[in-house]
């Protein structure tokens, strides 16, 4: 897992430089109003449909066709939405994503990787089952592949439009558009399997308030108490539940414009979709990053199922105090020798 | 010769070929291997043996269940799903017609086209995490099953990426992964999908013949 917590720092600068420089252009591009050149083709209706727009009238007329808003003939709130969506939530997103990352790299370089105290003890201690891993693996799937499908629906116009060409970008964007809207619904589901299987490990408990106060050991002192689950990594899962749910629903109305949802509901909801999944991607930044590259051994209780146990006293040591307890669960593996681990080892409940 | 012309002509000829000539050499092959001829006095019918053994292993047993349920609704979650985009969404009846067979059958509609894409989705995904997660699987798993999972799953993305139908690309760069997996196809452990029946028949008569239940 070395690769994960470099003991130089030159791998750390190196990429605090590379994603510097990514960073810097992206924000800067985003804000750019005419990326390609319009072709100027006079329109031979705009002063009808100008007179039309501007008319001292109501904007809601009389139709024999049936449906939502059919009796509108133009609505002047979609120019207003469309450039909301450009200049303000579109350039404030990327800046918001760009910054966010860029405070993590800065934390990153400056703090470092967090080793395990005393090093590695050689011994394991199983945190979580198969079941737990590969639902964890299957929602976090979904959802780098919908950060990045959306990503490039909402960025898409001003990142990827200049360097691939309108023809390739095209293609891009449908293909990112139908596969969004296909992987919706599954990331919902696995939103639901995810609660079912974690809520009751994340219930909020009173030691959870010392652990926010000392900021989970960054202020004063020695080491915070925690169990299974420290209060961060309890906000963070229900921050996904939460936003997760948001970004879903509001998914849904949209993929499926079928159930009489106005222009209006539709341009709230697609704000609404933006923004919520703007703040779950810059929260998973902060995820991705404990989880690899910010804490030694973290990403092994994914991986292979497995924490060392020096790592688990010192990140959850309640947790750990139980397990030993129990004994159950602890595997030599010192001095390369691995033993089979037991098929009815079970991580515990605290 | 364009890249669609190359994939939707001389390659599509080929992968097919290859497919179907692939596949019965290996089905030929695995029948002509016949059995040993067992002299011992029958305590029951084999050939009960080899169909009941057909029914009851798409049921899984008690016992297992609560180990291998994860495996069993996912594997029919996407066996279904695949079963019926296969064979039942439009533009897969509209290539059978024109390319294949001459002839097509009514398609699902669309909303019933996407409940399977999404159900086969959910399956394979679970199917190919569990592979990697769980020890036991991924320590009998071989390359060639990783192959064969992730290249289906990259014809199947593809396949709904174009399903807008507004970009040729995107239903060649479909079709040309589609054809990749036909060549891998008869080379590989997706072969179970022809030599099921017989591999659990073949099991079913060594049983029966012996009167174990199965």
């Amino acid at each position: 897992m070395s690769f994960f917590c470099p003991k130089s720092r030159t791998r750390s600068l190196a990429a605090l430089l590379v994603l510097g420089l990514l960073f810097a252009s992206f924000p800067a591009s985003a804000q750019e109003k005419n990326p390609t050149s319009p072709i100027m083709v006079p329109n031979p209706g705009a002063d009808l449909w100008r007179a039309v727009r501007q008319r001292d009238a109501p904007a809601v007329g009389q139709t024999q066709v049936g449906g939502v808003e059919t009796g509108v003939l133009i609505d002047t709130s979609g120019e207003d939405f469309r450039n909301f969506r450009r200049e303000d939530l579109i350039s404030k997103s990327a800046i918001f994503i760009g910054a966010f990352a860029a405070l993590i790299l800065i934390f990153y370089v400056t703090r470092g990787c967090i080793r395990i105290p005393g090093g590695r003890s050689g011994r394991k201690i199983r945190r979580f089952p198969d079941f737990d891993r590969t639902l964890h693996w299957f929602i976090a799937i979904l959802f780098l592949f919908q950060a990045l499908t959306g990503m490039i629906l909402l960025f898409g116009r001003f990142v990827v439009l200049p360097v691939f060409g309108p023809e390739a970008f095209g293609v891009i964007a449908s293909a990112c558009l139908e596969g969004h809207n296909l992987f919706g619904p599954l990331f919902l589901v696995a939103l639901f399997l995810l609660f079912i299987r974690f809520a009751a490990k994340n219930i909020p408990k009173r030691r959870d308030l010392t652990w926010l106060r000392r900021g989970g050991g960054a202020i004063g002192e020695g080491h915070v108490s925690s169990g299974f689950f420290n209060a961060g990594e309890k906000i963070w899962f229900w921050a996904v539940i939460v936003l997760g749910l948001t970004v879903s629903i509001s998914g849904l109305i949209l993929d499926f414009p079928i159930f009489a949802q106005g222009r209006e509901t539709m341009q709230l909801t697609l704000i609404v979709h933006g923004i919520t999944a703007v703040l779950l991607t810059a929260g998973s930044l902060a995820h991705i990053y404990i989880g690899t590259i910010g804490s030694e051994g973290s990403l092994e209780s994914m991986t292979t199922g497995y924490v060392d146990e020096n790592w688990a006293e010192a990140h959850h040591d309640l947790w750990y105090a139980e397990m030993m307890e129990r004994g159950e669960t602890v595997i030599d593996q010192k001095e390369g020798k691995q033993e089979t681990p037991p098929m009815n080892a079970s991580p515990d409940k605290a | 010769m364009s890249i669609s012309e190359f994939v939707d002509g001389p390659f599509w000829y080929f992968s097919a070929g290859v497919f179907v000539i692939g596949v019965l050499w290996r089905l030929i092959g695995m029948l002509a291997m016949g059995t040993k001829t067992d002299y011992s006095a029958p305590r029951a019918s084999a050939a009960s043996g080899a169909i009941g053994i057909n029914i009851t292993r798409f049921f899984p047993r008690r016992d297992f269940w609560s180990r291998i349920k994860l495996q069993v609704v996912a594997g029919y979650l996407f066996h279904v799903g695949l079963f019926a985009l296969l064979f039942f969404a439009a533009p897969h009846i509209e290539f059978y017609r024109e390319r294949v067979l001459g002839f097509g059958w009514p398609a699902l509609p669309e909303w019933a086209f996407i409940v399977f894409a999404e159900i086969a989705f959910l399956g394979l995904l679970l199917l190919i995490l569990h592979r990697m997660m769980h020890p036991v699987t991924r320590m009998i798993s071989s390359r060639g099953d990783y192959i064969g999972s992730i290249l289906l799953f990259l014809v199947m993305l593809t396949g709904c990426l174009a399903l807008a139908r507004s970009h040729e690309s995107l239903r060649i760069l479909h079709f040309f992964l589609a054809e990749l997996l036909l060549l891998y196809f008869p080379f590989s452990a997706l072969m179970h999908t022809f030599t099921f029946p017989f591999s659990r028949g073949f099991m079913g008569a060594h049983y029966g013949r012996r009167g174990v239940k199965v």
